[in-house]
């Protein structure tokens, strides 16, 4: 099984990473990692790796791996659905920051359209 | 209303109409299948066709082709991995994926079956459109009108992919050079130099294929030969045939979206696939085999492609606001024949508009069949690389554009707005805001005239429709301002549905765009149009105050926008990524290009055009392109015969040089 985590260079998908990551650990499951940013250039698992620090280290020990996971798809929330449900994960988690009701009227969210339209348990983490 | 559109049917029985309709329809497959030239390409190749036909005629030609060209241009995105159009590109996710497992024809009579069903869904839109749109028209009067075409070229510019800023310039360029010529006002000369030649204004022909067509040639003569391999043609068109049918409500949501992206100025055919398959994922429930070979992602693109074109003549017909490139040269086409869109097209010239319907919709029909039929053959001239059909559609497009006035500055025109149009599309600056402007320069001005002519004060500002369209054009730039203060705090990695990122494509843009974006070639940009703005408004200092006021307006406005460009630039300064060995090349070939495309005109006025071809192409498919001697030979054989016969065939004239 594994879990999927929604990355980015935010507070938000920091914390979700690092999560993540632990609750890999826990379960002994693989870890993938999604961009949740399509529009920059995503981290390569190197950076991913060191991100996660001591827990990716002791996920090698467990023989459990960290992955990137790519999806033709632009948008992101449909990307991460998709790749959650192309490795059959056990949970997806993901950052959640603090957004205006305006906010989120003109710009719709991804953690929104992941929470409703995902097949598996979404932990959502607060940053 | 029925009456109209029954008597409109029954002109199609005329053998000469359904001939125009059918020779249409074949050109407009041709032209979907090569890279590039999309619907842009097609109505500019064939609209000097047009000049001396019965308009009827020449809708149905330009209609037939139209109505098509999104039906063939997926058999290169299935079958190559390399779409035909830049709308296309969205097919091949699913389509070359499904092709790549032994699934071609189930993907391609998915593809065609759906593109059929969008184009009278399309049809079936702009009929719908006619009573629901006609008692407005009707209401409208030169105020309405002359919002209504500040508003498209505003609507192009903003909707249009990329910087708005750029956007917006370029509308405003266009709008300028729509202007050059006899003022529509006070029938004096504007920024002509005394040129007589420039005194009748711009062959839209010429700007249309400088800008699109020429540029298209100068970026793609590069790539040599097609890398990939084709995909052989494996399973069978039935289990495809059946499939649609299963997915029939994807064809109509997909047919909507297409429609609706056609009716907003600016936003194509690229824009409207990407809508359709966002909408396609967003709305499946399991997402795993999307862009891994799903119907779906097939279906619903494939019919917004074809809707698109419908949609995008409802605004052209019913309001003369072009929602397209190709719908702005119909537009431009159909001022030619003295037709005004909106108010006299709905009391006088229904029946036409009412043509153009069925055809579209019998077009999109007998398109489809085509394609299942001819499929096999056509998927060979995909295969053929871009460099070695570059002279030939060069030695086409020229041709095509000599034949509105018969004069060879249009095409000293055309290759300078070839390259103008390159350094735009080099630098990601949208070029259909460009064409739109081009075109709505002359009726804006009109109707402006006639507006303030006949009302006192702005006392016109508050007729109530005249209110919302300013809400309208208000609108756009509060959500421009809304987006960049989000840029401002950086809130861009929550973007939602990433809609909006998706409408920032425009029609027919291929990957190579912005190659020169933040480079010293962007920050020329802005400062050419500092100049030119510049010298727009010095030059009309010296109008009369009638002809001065729109250029006047024009220019400041531009002048304004273009230094807030060059602020944008100076600032990205800093940011400029060194030019890599790629984009030295790119710029080279393209240059190179343009030089040859100068030295063949040379040769022409020189020795005459056929005497020209046949010495200009075979030596480019020889040095340039690399082609193999036979290939040449026939090559040029077959297209010198076909310069030979086309005058006695139809009414063209081959440009004569000092020699003859």
């Amino acid at each position: 099984m594994t879990v999927v985590a929604v990355h980015s260079a935010t507070e938000p998908g920091r914390a979700a990473l690092a999560h993540a990551g632990r609750e890999a650990l826990r379960t002994g499951d693989h870890l993938v990692v999604v961009d949740g940013d399509p529009r920059r250039r995503a981290a390569g698992v190197e950076e991913i790796v060191d991100e996660l620090g001591e827990t990716a280290r002791r996920m090698e020990e467990a023989g459990l791996t960290v992955s990137l996971g790519h999806s033709p798809l632009t948008d992101a929330s449909d990307a991460v659905v998709q790749i959650a449900q192309q490795h059959d994960a056990r949970l997806i988690v993901l950052g959640l920051r603090h957004r205006s009701p305006v906010g989120k009227l003109i710009l719709g969210s991804t953690a929104q359209r992941i929470l409703l339209e995902a097949t598996c348990p979404v932990l959502a983490v607060k940053a | 209303m029925f009456d109209s559109a029954l008597s409109a049917l029954g002109s199609l029985a005329q053998p000469s109409l359904l001939l125009m309709l059918l020779i249409g329809v074949a050109a407009g497959l041709v032209m979907g299948l090569i890279p590039g030239l999309g619907g842009t390409g097609a109505v500019a190749i064939l609209l000097p066709v047009t000049f001396g036909m019965e308009p009827e005629q020449a809708f149905a030609l330009l209609i037939g082709a139209l109505a098509v060209v999104h039906t063939s241009d997926t058999v290169s995105a299935v079958l190559l991995g390399a779409p035909g159009s830049a709308s296309a590109s969205v097919t091949m996710l699913d389509g070359y994926a499904m092709a790549r497992k032994g699934q071609a024809k189930r993907a391609l009579s998915l593809a065609f079956l759906s593109s059929m069903a969008g184009g009278i869904i399309g049809a079936l839109g702009l009929t719908l459109a006619i009573p629901l749109a006609r008692p407005l028209v009707l209401s409208f009067a030169s105020p309405e009108l002359f919002m209504l075409t500040v508003l498209g070229v505003s609507l192009a510019a903003v909707l249009s992919r990329g910087n708005v800023v750029k956007g917006v310039l370029c509308g405003l360029l266009g709008l300028l050079l729509g202007m050059v010529g006899t003022s529509p006002t006070t029938a004096e000369e504007r920024f002509t130099g005394g040129s007589l030649f420039l005194g009748d204004g711009l062959s839209l022909v010429a700007v249309a294929l400088g800008i699109f067509g020429l540029a298209e040639i100068a970026t793609r003569v590069g790539q040599r030969r097609t890398s990939r391999d084709l995909v052989t043609l494996g399973g069978g068109w039935g289990a495809g045939i059946r499939e649609w049918l299963t997915h029939w409500s994807q064809v109509i949501r997909g047919s909507l979206i297409g429609i609706w992206a056609g009716v907003l100025p600016g936003v194509g055919a690229t824009a409207g696939t990407w809508l359709a398959y966002g909408q396609a994922v967003a709305t499946a429930k399991d997402k795993r085999k999307f862009g891994k070979g799903d119907p779906r992602g097939i279906v619903g693109p494939e019919s917004a492609n074809n809707s698109v074109e419908a949609g995008d003549l409802i605004p052209t017909l019913l309001f003369g606001i072009p929602g397209g490139v190709p719908s702005a040269m119909l537009l431009g086409m159909l001022l030619t024949y003295g037709i005004q869109p909106g108010p006299s097209i709905v009391t006088e010239h229904l029946n036409l508009m009412y043509l153009i319907i069925w055809c579209f919709a019998i077009a999109s029909v007998v398109g489809a069949f085509l394609c299942f039929l001819g499929t096999p053959t056509l998927a060979k001239l995909t295969k053929v690389p871009f460099a070695v059909l570059g002279p030939g559609l060069l030695v086409i497009m020229l041709l095509g554009a000599f034949q509105g006035e018969a004069q060879i500055g249009d095409l000293w025109v055309m290759i300078l707005l070839g390259v103008i149009g390159w350094v735009l599309k080099a630098t990601d600056s949208p070029r259909a805001p460009f064409l739109i402007g081009f075109v709505l320069a002359i009726p804006m001005e009109r109707y402006y005239y006639l507006t303030d002519s006949l009302n006192d004060g702005l006392g016109w500002m508050a007729r109530p429709w005249v209110i919302v369209f300013l809400a309208v054009l208000v609108g756009p730039a509060i959500w421009a301002l809304v987006k960049w203060v989000r840029t401002r705090r950086d809130l861009a990695a929550d973007d939602g549905h990433g809609a909006a990122a998706q409408l920032m494509h425009s029609d027919d843009e291929a990957e190579t765009d912005g190659l020169l974006k933040n480079s010293p070639w962007s920050l020329s940009v802005a400062v050419g149009a500092v100049v030119v703005f510049g010298g727009a408004l010095w030059a009309s200092s010296g109008f009369s105050p009638e002809a001065a006021l729109l250029p006047r307006l024009v220019s400041v406005v531009g002048l304004v926008v273009g230094l807030v460009l060059l602020g944008q630039e100076l600032r990205h300064r800093r940011t400029w990524t060194r030019q890599g060995r790629a984009e030295t090349l790119t710029v080279t070939t393209a240059l190179r290009t343009f030089a040859i495309m100068v030295g063949f005109l040379a040769l022409v006025m020189v020795v005459g055009y056929l005497a020209a071809v046949l010495v200009f192409v075979p030596a480019y498919l020889l040095f340039i392109a690399r082609a193999r001697a036979k290939t040449t030979v026939i090559y040029t054989l077959v297209l010198g015969a076909a310069l030979l016969a086309l005058p006695s065939l139809i009414p063209v004239d081959l440009p004569t040089g000092l020699l003859g």
